[in-house]
C-alpha cells in the first residue's frame, strides 16, 4: 500500500528523480563515520526547533510572568520538564556537534578550494547558534539569567564609540528589563530561526554543487565512490539516535532548578554563564584596566574574522594534516588556549563550594522565623535548644527533619519547640539547610 | 566493523555502493534509528501539548464567616473570596453568595447567578423574592421559581459548617437549563 502511494504520487510528481538526487549523492572514497558531525547538528537543529515550539505553548515573555511561565512549565505541565531538558542539553550538544564538526572540517582540509564558501557561511551558522545560546538564556528571567544577560551586554558597551548605542539597542533602551526580554524572545524564536534556516540551506545547497570533499589523499583518482543512501545514511541515523539518547537521559536525570526570580536590585548575585562561553568569562579575569577592550572586543572580533577569513588565509592547497604543520600548530594553539581557559575556569567554578539554592531559601526562613533565639550555630545564637552546627552529621535523615518541624513532639517528646506553619516548599528548604550544616571537611 | 573494509561492493558506474542484504540491513536500521527518536520526541511533545486538557480545577472550601451572625430565614450577601489559578497566574477572585440560615439551623447557600440567563440577582426584603433585573424572574427563599423565564430553581452550592463557621465551594452552572449542570 505505501509503495502503491508513492508509485502514484511518482507518477505526478515525478518523484524518483528527487529522491535520487537526494539519495544518491556520491560520496569520494566511500561513507565514513567520520562524516556524520553536520548530520547530528542539523538533527540537534530539528530537535531545538520542535521543543522551542512546545515550550512556546506556555512562555511568557514579559517580566512579570516568564519565570512563574517556565515554573509552570517545570512542575505543572506533563512532561514539561522533560521538553524543557531536552532543549537546554540539546543545546549544549549542538555546540559540541558544531564544534566536531568544524574541527573535522579542518582536519581534512576541507574548507580548501573549491569550498571556501561553505566554510564561512558555516562560520556564520556557528555565530547563529552562539546568539541562540546568548538570547536563549535570558528568557527564564531567573537571576542566573538576569545577571549573565547584563554582564554580556555591558560588554557590549566596551566597544568604542558605538559601544554604547549597541548596548542600548540590544537591550530596547538604557535598563535591562521588559523590552529586553521582549526582543530577546523575538530574536530568538523569530529572527534567528529565519536566518539559521537560510543558512543552512546555502550551506547544503553550496555542499550539493562543489560536492562533499572525502579523504585528505592526494591520489583522488584512485578514489572509489559511494553513494549516500543506504551505508552514510545508516551511520547518520545511528549516530543521531545516540545522540538524542544521550541528550534525553541528561534531560531525564540533571533536573535544571530555576534560581530565584531576577531581582534587578540585589547586585550580590554572581551569574556563571553557559559552559560554552566560560573560556571567555575567564579570559576577562586576567585583562584589566585600559587593555580590558582587548579581551572584551577586539580579540573576539580578532578570532572571528580570522575564522571567517581562514580559507584564504591557508592557501596551502595540501589537505593532509600532517604536512600542513603550520595550520594544524595553530588549530592546536586555539583550541589549547579555549580548553586551558575552560579548564581553570571550571576548576575555580568547583573549587568555590557553590550552595543550592534551597539551602540559601532555608537558611532565609531559619533568619526570618528568628530560630536564633533559641539555637546555635557556630556560636551564634541561643542556647536554649540544642546545637545545630554539625546537624547535618548528626541528624542526616531528611524524613526525620521534615516530621520535626511539622510537629516537633512527635519525634523529639518533651521538646518545647513550636510549630511554625510552613508550606512544604519552606519546609524542604529548612531542611535542607539543616542537613548542609556539617563539619568542615 | 571487520565486514566494512570488505564490502560486497558491485562496481556500477564507479560506485561501491552496498546491495542486497547488506543494502536491506542498512535500511531497517535507519528506519529503527528514526522510530527510536520519533517515538522520543512525540510522547512528550504531545504530552506537553494536551496535558492542561486533564487539569482540574481544583476547589476549596472557603471561610465564608461565622454561622451565628446570619439572621434565620433572610438571604445574607456574603463575601466568597478565593484565589483562583488561570495557568501561571494567581488571581484571587471575589463572589458574593447568598446565604439562608434555616430555622432548624442549617444554612442554604445559592450560586449568586440567576438561572436563565446569568444576570446577578437580589433579594427584596419588602417583597420577601429574589428579584432578577434581567428579564424579570423572581424565586422564593427556597430558590423556588414564583415567575419569569427562569427555567429552574436557584443553584445550590455545597456549604457546611465547621466550628461555627460557613464553609462553602464555588461552582458555575450552565444557564438557561431545566436542570442544574455544573460547567
Ligand atoms: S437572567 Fe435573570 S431573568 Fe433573565
Amino acid at each position: 500500500m505505501p509503495s502503491r502511494l508513492y508509485d502514484w504520487l511518482d507518477s505526478r510528481l515525478n518523484l524518483k528523480s528527487v529522491q535520487r538526487t537526494l539519495l544518491d549523492e556520491p560520496i569520494p572514497g566511500g561513507a565514513s563515520w567520520i562524516y556524520v558531525f553536520g548530520s547530528v547538528t542539523l538533527f540537534l537543529f530539528v530537535l531545538q526547533a520542535a521543543t522551542g515550539m512546545f515550550l512556546a505553548l506556555y512562555y511568557a515573555p514579559t517580566p512579570d510572568h516568564a519565570y512563574d511561565s517556565v515554573r509552570f512549565i517545570e512542575t505543572e505541565i506533563t512532561f514539561g520538564w522533560f521538553v524543557r531538558g531536552l532543549h537546554h542539553w540539546g543545546a549544549s550538544s549542538m555546540v559540541v556537534a558544531i564544534g566536531l564538526h568544524m574541527l573535522q572540517t579542518f582536519l581534512y582540509g576541507a574548507y580548501k578550494k573549491p569550498r571556501e564558501v561553505m566554510w564561512m557561511v558555516g562560520v556564520v551558522l556557528f555565530l547563529v547558534v552562539m546568539t541562540f545560546a546568548f538570547t536563549g538564556y535570558l528568557l527564564p528571567w531567573d537571576q542566573t539569567a538576569y545577571w549573565a544577560t547584563q554582564i554580556g551586554i555591558n560588554m557590549v558597551g566596551t566597544v568604542p564609540l558605538i559601544g554604547d548605542f549597541l548596548s542600548r539597542v540590544l537591550r530596547g533602551g538604557e535598563m535591562l528589563g521588559a523590552l529586553t526580554l521582549s526582543r530577546f524572545f523575538a530574536i530568538h524564536v523569530l529572527f534567528l530561526p529565519a536566518i539559521l534556516i537560510g543558512g543552512i540551506a546555502l550551506h547544503l545547497f553550496v555542499l550539493r554543487r562543489v560536492g562533499p570533499a572525502g579523504p585528505w589523499t592526494d591520489d583522488r583518482a584512485s578514489l572509489g565512490s559511494e553513494t549516500f543512501a543506504p551505508r552514510q545514511v545508516y551511520m547518520d541515523a545511528v549516530v543521531i539516535a545516540a545522540v538524542f539518547l544521550l541528550v534525553a537521559t541528561l534531560a531525564f536525570s540533571i533536573p535544571l532548578p530555576l534560581t530565584d526570580k531576577a531581582n534587578p536590585s540585589d547586585t550580590s548575585f554572581v551569574p556563571v554563564p553557559e559552559w560554552y562561553f566560560l573560556f571567555y568569562y575567564e579570559l576577562l579575569k586576567y585583562v584589566h584596566g585600559p587593555l580590558e577592550p582587548l579581551a572584551t572586543w577586539v580579540l573576539p572580533l580578532c578570532v572571528i574574522l580570522i575564522m571567517l577569513w581562514w580559507p584564504f588565509i591557508d592557501r596551502n592547497p595540501v589537505r593532509n594534516p600532517i604536512r600542513r604543520p603550520v595550520a594544524l600548530g595553530s588549530g592546536l594553539f586555539f583550541l589549547f588556549v579555549v580548553f586551558g581557559l575552560l579548564g581553570i575556569s571550571l576548576k575555580n567554578l568547583y573549587a568555590v563550594p557553590r550552595t543550592d539554592p534551597a539551602v540559601a531559601q532555608g537558611r532565609a526562613i531559619y533568619a526570618q522565623l528568628g530560630c536564633a533565639g533559641c539555637h546555635r550555630i557556630h556560636g551564634e545564637g541561643g542556647a536554649v535548644g540544642p546545637d545545630l552546627s554539625t546537624i547535618g552529621d548528626t541528624r542526616p535523615d531528611r524524613a526525620w527533619h521534615l516530621k520535626h518541624f511539622r510537629d516537633p513532639q512527635s519525634v523529639s517528646p518533651g521538646s518545647f519547640m513550636p510549630k511554625f506553619p510552613l508550606t512544604d516548599q519552606q519546609l524542604n528548604d529548612l531542611t535542607s539547610y539543616m542537613l548542609s550544616l556539617k563539619r568542615a571537611t | 566493523m571487520s565486514h566494512q573494509e570488505q564490502p560486497d561492493h558491485r562496481p556500477e558506474g564507479g560506485f561501491s555502493t552496498p546491495v542486497g542484504s547488506r543494502r536491506t540491513f542498512f535500511h531497517w536500521v535507519t528506519v529503527a534509528a528514526a522510530a527510536v527518536v520519533g517515538a522520543g520526541l512525540a510522547v512528550p511533545l504531545l504530552g506537553s501539548l494536551i496535558s492542561p486538557a486533564f487539569m482540574r480545577r481544583q476547589r476549596a472550601w472557603v471561610d465564608v464567616g461565622p454561622v451565628d451572625e446570619l439572621p434565620a430565614g433572610r438571604p445574607t450577601q456574603l463575601d466568597h473570596v478565593t484565589t483562583v489559578r488561570d495557568g501561571w497566574l494567581e488571581a484571587t477572585s471575589h463572589k458574593a453568595v447568598w446565604a439562608v440560615k434555616q430555622p432548624q439551623g442549617e444554612v442554604t447557600v445559592f450560586s449568586p447567578i440567576c438561572t436563565h440567563l446569568g444576570c446577578g440577582y437580589r433579594w427584596d426584603d419588602a417583597e420577601k423574592k429574589f428579584l432578577c433585573p434581567c428579564h424579570g424572574s423572581s424565586f422564593d427563599v427556597n430558590g423556588q421559581v414564583l415567575g419569569g423565564p427562569a427555567p429552574r430553581p436557584l443553584d445550590r452550592l455545597p456549604a457546611k459548617v465547621e466550628g461555627g463557621r460557613l464553609l462553602v465551594m464555588y461552582q458555575d452552572f450552565k444557564s438557561g437549563l431545566p436542570q442544574s449542570v455544573e460547567l
